[in-house]
């Protein structure tokens, strides 16, 4: 197997025989080191959930942060190299505010994700003015309200996107997403979805679920973006 | 030896080359906003000084299915305007799969206008159309990009003869227990034919015809009106 990929997987941009991109490819295994992340879009809004690993008692729990705000309408969860998100993100608040300046409107979801999938591919040995020099090793879940009601998001580090009605990353996924289809229905209430993403964050997560390392947050046409707080989280916890 | 006079030397004259890039082409533009529908219309004639150049350019762009712009000032920059606004709502149609709304190209037009704020496009704007709740609106701007929502607005060369009357007839100002009853579209289409017509008797740069638009959820309809032609 290395044999065959070694002459291919050096360039980030040189396709192997087969029609294979092995970097962009490794990018996407990296996404599955990364902690979990759920998103669940209902007809009230969408919710994001992500675990934090918290691997010694002296870290501070709420420096990780791997849910953000894009705009008052938009919010982002991420897996694999959060670091790498942060040059994505930025992008998502530029264009969104970009948009607002020039038209006065919130700019939907699904440009947006398109905006940010642009800086996806935009890595290359030949290019003069390369933004990176790899791909990026992080996949989102954007997820908002616009003009067509609650939407999510999922990017890949090859910067496709896909709506989805729910679905989860990081290393926790692939359960994640078998139970996320056991879950999830047309008709799902946001308050149930909430519990859902918990319930199933605590399925695969390794450490036991607490309201310090957990995230969540709800996007919803009457609140748009809002994190929970410790307490809410807690409420929310207690009746798993 | 004869003793020559040298030529006192003369300070040229500098040689002034003036620039003039712009001209006023005249023409008028006038927008009603009713309750659901919008009219706006515009005279026909492109003039300059006392020579009329053209005796049909309506000042009236249709940008999407619910907007129309008019633009009058100078005729050369009418002209690239539309046309940076038309190429600006295919991208948006393209890059959002969907066409832009009118508040939406309003704002965009502040913004196209306000980038050019030490060199400006000479043109005076009025936009209408149907907002997002379908409504009837009319934004009207000035040339670097200052613009506001109104329910009526004349602009152009014969914009402060129109003014007054659509103050007096729509905004019912100035009267004694006038009542504000709703804008029919008939109404609006005839008082728009109306102050066209007196608006031609004394400003010069006004005449030969108007093009009405009627917007509303069913589609933009145009009719033209003959107006005096000298």
């Amino acid at each position: 197997m290395f044999l065959t990929r070694s002459e291919y997987d050096r360039g980030v941009n040189t396709f192997s025989p087969e029609g294979r991109l092995f970097q962009v490819e490794y990018a996407i295994e990296a996404i599955k080191l990364g902690s979990t992340a759920i998103g669940i879009q209902t007809n009230e809004g969408v919710v994001l959930a992500v675990e934090k690993r918290v691997t010694s008692p002296l870290i501070e729990p709420t420096s990780i942060e791997k849910i953000m705000e894009v705009d008052k309408h938009i919010g982002c969860a991420m897996s694999g190299l959060i670091a790498d998100s942060r040059t994505l993100i930025d992008r998502a608040r530029v264009e969104s505010q970009n948009h607002w300046f020039t038209y006065n409107e919130k700019m939907s979801v699904e440009s947006v994700t398109q905006a940010v999938s642009n800086l996806a591919l935009a890595f290359g040995d030949d290019d003069p003015d390369p933004a990176q020099c790899r791909p990026f090793g992080v996949a989102l879940l954007l997820a908002g309200v616009d003009e067509n009601g609650p939407r999510l998001f999922h990017m890949d580090p090859s910067g496709t996107f896909i709506q989805y009605d729910a679905k989860a990353i990081g290393s926790g996924s692939e359960g994640a997403q078998q139970a996320l289809q056991e879950t999830f229905h047309k008709s799902i209430t946001l308050k149930e979805a909430c519990k859902a993403a918990l319930t199933i964050l605590k399925q695969v997560m390794e450490e036991k679920l607490s309201a310090t390392n957990v995230e969540m947050a709800t996007v919803t046409p009457g609140n748009l973006f809002r994190m929970f707080t410790k307490e809410e989280l807690e409420a929310v916890i207690k009746d798993l | 030896m004869e003793f020559m006079t040298m030529p006192t030397q003369q300070a040229e004259k500098p040689i002034q080359a003036r620039f003039s890039p712009y001209d006023m082409n005249g023409g008028t533009v006038l927008a009603i906003a009713g309750e659901d529908f919008a009219v706006i219309a515009s005279d026909t004639r492109l003039s300059q000084g006392f020579s009329i150049h053209s005796r049909d350019t309506p000042k009236t762009t249709q940008m999407t299915g619910n907007t129309v712009i008019g633009s009058c000032g100078f005729h050369g920059d009418v002209l690239t305007l539309t046309k940076v606004i038309q190429t600006r709502l295919k991208m948006f149609s393209h890059i959002h799969n969907k066409d832009m709304d009118t508040t939406s190209i309003a704002a965009m037009l502040s913004t196209i206008l306000y980038y050019r704020r030490f060199f400006p496009y000479y043109v005076y704007n009025i936009v209408a159309g149907l907002d997002s709740e379908g409504k009837g609106c009319v934004f009207s701007f000035d040339p670097v990009g200052s613009y506001e929502r109104e329910s009526y607005r004349a602009g152009g060369s014969a914009s402060s003869m129109l003014q007054p009357l659509l103050d007096n007839q729509i905004g019912m100002k100035n009267q004694e227990g006038a009542k504000q009853v709703p804008l029919s579209k008939a109404k609006a289409v005839a008082l728009v034919k109306d102050v066209f017509t007196s608006a031609a008797e004394r400003d010069i740069y006004t005449g030969d015809g108007i093009v009405i638009h009627v917007v509303s959820k069913d589609g933009i309809t145009t009719e033209t009106f003959p107006l005096r032609r000298d």
